[in-house]
């Protein structure tokens, strides 16, 4: 698209963060002690590791740090802070290497994050940690590696741990939980695996887990569909259901979101293929009444495939602005952000779950450089003033703008 | 003998609102910043032939503020809107020199709508984020207003945001005297836009003004050639107004506009009740009904909205545009006054014993 369409929402300002504007699926708002507003932003691949943006004026965004990654065969896709601690993943391009896991900053000065501490997850049969969630700043849910885990199959070498960072300079696994079947020594049989080109693994993605139901964690588990566990005990997690609609959908089932108070859950996908490969990659809606028998109602709608896979790389669904339980988060359990690659952002109102119904969107221009011409809107973070921001994955870097619906 | 059916109130237990809602399920769905909430605005442009209708929308569309439009004419008028910023030609749409569309209507209004919005959500067209709609000059605006609360499919992507009647000095008068059309078009409009003033002395305007006064309180704008703030023609309409004059009976020709205020909160199934009478009886008479309305159930003001017989959907706010929380009716009738209406509200408050009457006039 050679020009930005947009409706319902108001752009702000765009900021292509001086050439390093490949952004992965990490925002984090921060107050600074001197009432700053810091973004914190994980970059999609090496080199770079983290950027951080002064977004108190979203008109003037303004970038006070940004850190290197130690290895080019990394990459630190996911982070999250609370207070003064900033918690990134790190994950290697390979099993076996190294630094792979999560390392804690101390960003109480905005301008010199202090290393805290890195959790080491790498081993023989481990990439390191894909994502994390990091909301309670007690508690790390992610999807990782470990040393001591070998899969049935090396698609499926991350699963869900927890781990406790109440000692910030101690972080201690404290429980952890793989679909059976998918770690060496299971009774059960491994799952069947998707067709070959379409295989991404038996693996979470995304690991919520909100102050309302602080006993359930809501995994995206990639082929595995979506998956809710019982964490009352944190050591011992059990699946009180699995929701799995692959085939004859393509995997890679990414983020759930639940609307606690309307008995809803919000699921979408990742498209990972180009040129609508793996179409169509979607956002559900689904009946969470009876959470141990989830009924999908609904899906988002979406402009057709024929256009947009014109436009290269990437069409489909992708991240979910997912209602952090942060002070500086918005919270809505009636409008839905996602983002679509080179579909944008798009929001929609799930007033009525059965015909959610798109109130607008932002697909901006595809940025000058872009490697497939298109842009690749990757992720949205909604703070407290109603301030979206979203990103690209290449290398348009950040955008801010208004809800205007 | 057939069962007497009792209406029942409006419940959102039948719905998904029933289902889904949560603590705070809501009547109308989600709380909205404005009336139209997030659907597209429509800015339906009426007025005589050679009352400066394609003037005033060409020179919107010449600023900065009339980007992003699609127009729709009814056809291609001598000004020519299309002559002057006409960039390609497709059969139906055309793509102005400053990026807004342009249909031609050869079909109905309604199908031009349903396509237009088609085209643009699978990007055949560029995206644009209203709609301005120029009228044929003899066009009763009644069926435009209605097609926005009939049509499921449009008055949900659609939002009808203001009606804008353009009258000129030279031949208004005379057409509001001789037209009904013209003086309907006055009497039902969101804002007016006086033009050609240059052309007729101070009091030939004054006294078009004074007559525009008399049928209907909305705004009045003074364009010269075409040149008005875009903000006047663009911008959501104010909250009704409390102060609404009447006119006589002897200048309106029997068209009535009143307000009817109501100081305390109304109960959704008493307030539609009484607009489902009155609808059923003098369906036809009543030309538009628009309002701001404190509802019992509801937290924010319900932007209420009804052309005749038909009922737009009610839309709750987030919040009231100003300090003043009571309910503020407009009414543009045919021959039904106000206290009428407002003797049915206080009857049927009685019946329902929960529903309290106007107890202000708005004059």
């Amino acid at each position: 698209m050679t020009e930005t369409a947009i409706w319902n929402f108001r752009q702000l300002a765009h900021h292509e963060l001086d050439g390093f504007g490949g952004i992965g699926e990490g925002m984090s708002i921060q107050i600074a002690k001197d009432g700053r507003r810091i973004l914190w932003l994980a970059h999609e691949s090496a080199p770079k590791n983290f950027t951080a943006v002064d977004v108190s004026d979203p008109r003037a965004p303004k970038i006070v740090a940004r850190a290197d990654l130690p290895q080019s065969h990394m990459r630190s896709n996911s982070l999250e802070t609370v207070g003064d601690i900033l918690a990134v993943a790190y994950q290697t391009t390979q099993q076996g290497l190294q630094p792979a896991g999560f390392e804690l900053f101390d960003i109480s000065v905005p301008e010199n994050p202090r290393s805290i501490t890195f959790f080491d997850c790498s081993g023989p049969n481990s990439r390191g940690v894909h994502q994390l969630w990091f909301a309670d700043g007690e508690y790390i849910h992610m999807s990782s590696g470990a040393p001591d885990f070998t899969p049935t199959h090396p698609r499926d070498d991350q699963f869900y741990r927890i781990i406790d960072v109440k000692k910030p300079s101690k972080p201690a696994e404290v429980g952890r939980w793989w679909l059976p079947g998918t770690r060496q020594g299971d009774t059960e049989p491994p799952p069947a695996r998707h067709p070959e080109g379409a295989d991404t693994g038996f693996r979470p993605h995304n690991t919520n887990v909100y102050p309302e139901r602080p006993d359930r964690a809501y995994l995206g588990y990639i082929d595995g569909g979506m998956v809710i566990l019982d964490i009352s005990d944190k050591s011992r997690p059990k699946m009180i259901s699995r929701w799995d609609y692959h085939p004859p959908y393509h995997g890679f089932t990414h983020t759930v979101v639940p609307f606690f108070d309307r008995n809803l859950l919000i699921v979408s996908d990742e498209c990972v293929r180009t040129e609508g490969a793996d179409w169509p990659k979607l956002v559900w809606i689904v009946d969470g009444r009876t959470e141990s028998n989830p009924v999908p109602i609904a899906t988002c709608p979406l402009p057709p495939l024929d256009h947009y896979m014109r436009h290269g790389a990437r069409y489909g669904a992708h991240n979910l602005y997912e209602n952090l339980p942060k002070p500086n988060a918005w919270k809505s359990d009636r409008v839905v952000l996602a983002t679509f690659f080179n579909g944008g952002l798009r929001a929609y109102d799930t007033s009525n779950p059965y015909q959610p119904a798109e109130i607008g969107y932002f697909v901006p221009a595809a940025p000058e450089r872009a490697p497939s011409g298109a842009i690749q809107i990757n992720d949205v973070f909604v703070d407290e003033r109603q301030v979206v921001y979203t990103v690209d994955r290449h290398v348009g870097g950040l955008y801010t703008l208004e809800m205007d619906f | 003998m057939s069962e007497v059916s009792i209406p029942s109130k409006w419940t959102s237990e039948a719905g998904p609102e029933g289902l889904f809602g949560g603590k705070d399920a809501l009547l109308f769905g989600r709380r909205q910043r404005r009336a139209r909430g997030p659907r597209l605005p429509v800015i339906a442009v009426t007025g005589f032939l050679g009352s400066g209708k394609t003037t005033l929308i060409r020179a919107l569309l010449d600023k900065p503020e009339g980007a992003n439009t699609a127009v729709i004419v009814n056809e291609y008028g001598e000004v020519g809107i299309d002559n002057a910023l006409l960039r390609s030609s497709s059969d139906v749409t055309v793509l102005l020199g400053n990026g807004c569309l342009c249909c031609n209507v050869r079909t109905d209004l309604q199908e031009t709508l349903r396509g237009l919005f088609a085209d643009r959500a699978r990007g055949a067209i560029p995206s644009f984020e209203r709609v301005v709609i120029e009228t044929s000059g003899l066009a009763d605006p009644g069926p435009i207003l209605q097609t926005f609360a009939t049509d499921r499919g449009l008055g949900r992507e659609f939002h009808l945001q203001a009606l804008i009647s353009v009258v000129d000095t030279v031949n208004g008068v005379g057409n509001i005297a001789r037209m009904p059309e013209a003086k309907k078009q006055v009497a039902l409009a969101d804002r007016i836009v006086v033009t050609k003033s240059d052309m007729a002395d101070a009091p030939t305007t004054g006294h078009l003004i004074e007559l525009l006064g008399l049928l209907n309180a909305a705004p009045v704008g003074i364009a010269v050639d075409g040149e008005i703030d875009p903000s006047f023609l663009l911008a959501e309409p104010p909250t009704p107004q409390r102060r609404f004059d009447l006119g006589g009976v002897e200048h309106t020709h029997g068209l009535c506009s009143f307000a009817l205020i109501f100081e305390k909160p109304l109960c959704w199934a008493g307030f539609k009740q009484t607009m489902a009478v009155l609808t059923a009886l003098r369906g036809p008479d009543l030309l538009r009904v628009k309002g701001l309305v404190a509802i019992e159930e509801c937290r924010g003001p319900v932007v209420v909205h009804f052309v005749q017989h038909v009922a737009h959907p009610p839309v709750e706010l987030e919040d009231w545009p100003d300090g003043d929380r009571r309910s503020r009716l407009i009414f543009v009738t045919r021959g039904l006054g106000r206290e009428a209406v407002a003797q049915l509200f206080t009857d049927v408050a009685a019946i329902a014993a929960r529903v309290p009457g106007p107890d202000a006039v708005g004059k």
